[in-house]
């Protein structure tokens, strides 16, 4: 199985087209994810991202087309996936321990609790992301950043291959943000594939192997950089505005008047 | 004043009928309040009602004595939950449009039906016992039944804990994790549609909403566990339901609905006490 596994490509989309109501987000989409890669889509909202992750991850049903995680279809444990924090409720009575554990729900079992090698590997998780100390807490307790590395030990829990993140560091402070590109990057380092969505190129972090941009349904110029022709297709903002920002251990940041407005 | 030691064996019954309720609703009501379904449980319930009366219409006139007005509000009950769990994914619909509808028609309906039945046949029990409650008047064999109902529930949830806790939790990420979302969903609203036809002996119709949620939306406002909240939702809706039920015998007024507004009181009071509790703590954090 492992073998299968290592020969096969992490991820594969061909020819994908996907939506809602048989009305099509994106059609003829084709992607590659590579053994340890860590590849960030970005794009501006409603540019098909969100769709794309979905389809990847089997909620929604693709229209035509494939999409081979190692060969086969998504399957629990394979496949860890981090959702954007806003689609969690914050008042949800649980504590960080409880959510981690949720992760290892893919060794199944009809019981109310979970075993002590289970609890073993959510301890492991949190204390790969530093929160090891927070496992009694409420999550309602948590700040941005501590809730977001809970979402993350949860994904990790089931030592996935590939981990999948929405909006990973948006609405997140400036210090919150590097502290989860550093985490990601060290997950990556570890051997797991990472793929991000982002609208905001300011949120791509300093790990990434390889940038994709995505608008109107296309995916353009997948490479290790972000370009000119990126930043036309996919957002407004002109070009020469892009600024590399090692201060804030941002990989880029758009300094044209409106969006430093927004970042004011 | 009431001579309790002469009274309680009377009432022993309807004490009974009270803590199986109110566990039952501690704990299917936490699934009910985290996964904020409370519009859903309510019009589960009123649609319940149709069911009610279209069973009084059958056994009176159709001449189907089966059909005990138990059985037509789970009938019209289970319908409801699975036109809404249906519903509840579809884009077209909104759902709580699809509630306020089968809310009212299930009312309307059972109106209908209650006015179209023969009396002659069968006295029905009172528009105010169906819609308030009448636990006064449960008895042995309704009492084993909510029992054995109950207890099978509770094993149910106890086997599917860890799936319910993802599903309402994180309905997206249970698909991922290998949960039937669709059959757990569908599991899920049958439970509350089954507790909620039990629960109507004790409140009736219009109130179960009341044991469904109050005690946990009271016990959540101290607990972070889904555990603790179940358990504890279900022991504080125990205590304050006989407490209940005994003023309602010491001043001769309805026991549902005196339950209620205990119940009702009590969460007035812990909104209180949390907001001294969170107060003080900011104080001696900042000191």
């Amino acid at each position: 199985m492992r073998e299968d596994m290592n020969n096969e490509l992490p991820l594969r989309i061909r020819g994908l087209s996907a939506g809602y109501d048989g009305n099509p987000v994106f059609e003829g989409l084709d992607l590659d994810l590579m053994h340890g890669d860590f590849l960030a889509i970005v794009g501006p909202n409603g540019g098909g991202k969100t769709t794309l992750f979905k389809t990847i991850l089997g909620l929604i049903p693709p229209i035509s087309g494939t999409v081979e995680i190692f060969g086969g279809s998504v399957s629990a444990g394979i496949v860890g996936y981090v959702p954007q924090s806003n689609s969690i409720d914050m008042k949800y009575p649980i504590s960080v321990e409880d959510v981690v554990l949720m992760g290892l729900r893919v060794k199944k079992g009809l019981r109310p609790y979970y075993n002590k090698n289970e609890r073993d590997a959510a301890h492991r998780s949190m204390e790969s992301v530093g929160i090891f100390d927070l496992k009694d807490r409420s999550i309602s307790e948590l700040s941005g950043g501590q809730f977001q590395r809970a979402m993350i030990a949860r994904a990790l829990a089931p030592s996935p291959k590939i981990l999948m993140l929405d909006e990973p560091t948006a609405s997140l402070d400036p210090g919150i943000k590097d502290c989860t590109h550093d985490i990601l990057r060290d997950i990556n380092r570890d051997g797991v594939t990472v793929m991000m969505i982002t609208h905001d190129i300011g949120n791509i972090p300093h790990g990434v192997k390889r940038i994709a941009c995505m608008n109107r349904g296309m995916i353009i110029n997948d490479s290790p950089e972000i370009t000119d022709e990126m930043i036309r297709f996919g957002f407004h903002c002109p070009p020469e505005f892009l600024r590399f920002n090692r201060k804030m251990d941002y990989k880029y940041r758009c300094a044209c008047p409106e969006c430093e407005e927004e970042s004011d | 004043m009431t001579d309790w030691i002469a009274v309680l064996p009377i009432y022993q019954d309807m004490f009974l009928a009270a803590v199986i309720a109110c566990i039952l609703c501690g704990v299917v009501g936490t699934f009910v309040v985290v996964n904020r379904m409370v519009a859903v449980t309510g019009g589960i319930a009123h649609t319940m009602f149709g069911g009610v009366g279209f069973a009084y219409f059958a056994m009176s006139v159709l001449m189907v004595s089966w059909l005990t007005p138990m059985w037509g509000a789970l009938i019209f009950g289970l319908a409801a939950a699975l036109i809404l769990s249906l519903t509840s994914k579809m884009k077209r619909i909104r759902q709580d449009s699809m509630i306020g509808v089968l809310w009212a028609l299930g009312m309307a309906a059972g109106v209908i039906f209650m006015s179209m039945m023969d009396r002659s046949v069968i006295t029905p029990h009172s528009y105010e016992a169906i819609l308030f409650g009448d636990i006064l008047f449960v008895g042995s064999s309704t009492l084993i039944m909510m029992a054995i109902v109950s207890a099978a529930i509770l094993v149910i949830v106890a086997l599917l804990y860890r799936e319910f806790q993802i599903l309402t939790f994180d309905s997206a990420n249970a698909h991922l994790l290998g949960v039937n979302v669709p059959l757990m969903r569908t599991i899920l609203y049958v439970i509350i549609t089954v507790a909620c036809v039990m629960v109507t002996n004790v409140v009736g119709i219009i109130m179960i909403i009341a044991l469904m949620t109050i005690p946990v939306a009271m016990a959540n406002l101290f607990l972070k566990n889904l555990k603790d909240t179940m358990i504890y939702a279900s022991v504080l809706s125990t205590v304050f339901a006989v407490f209940g039920l005994f003023l309602s015998i010491a001043f001769d007024v309805p026991p549902g609905a005196t339950v209620v507004l205990v119940i009702g009181c009590a969460f007035v009071v812990a909104i209180l006490l949390k907001y001294v509790m969170d107060r003080s703590a900011v104080q001696s954090s900042g000191t």
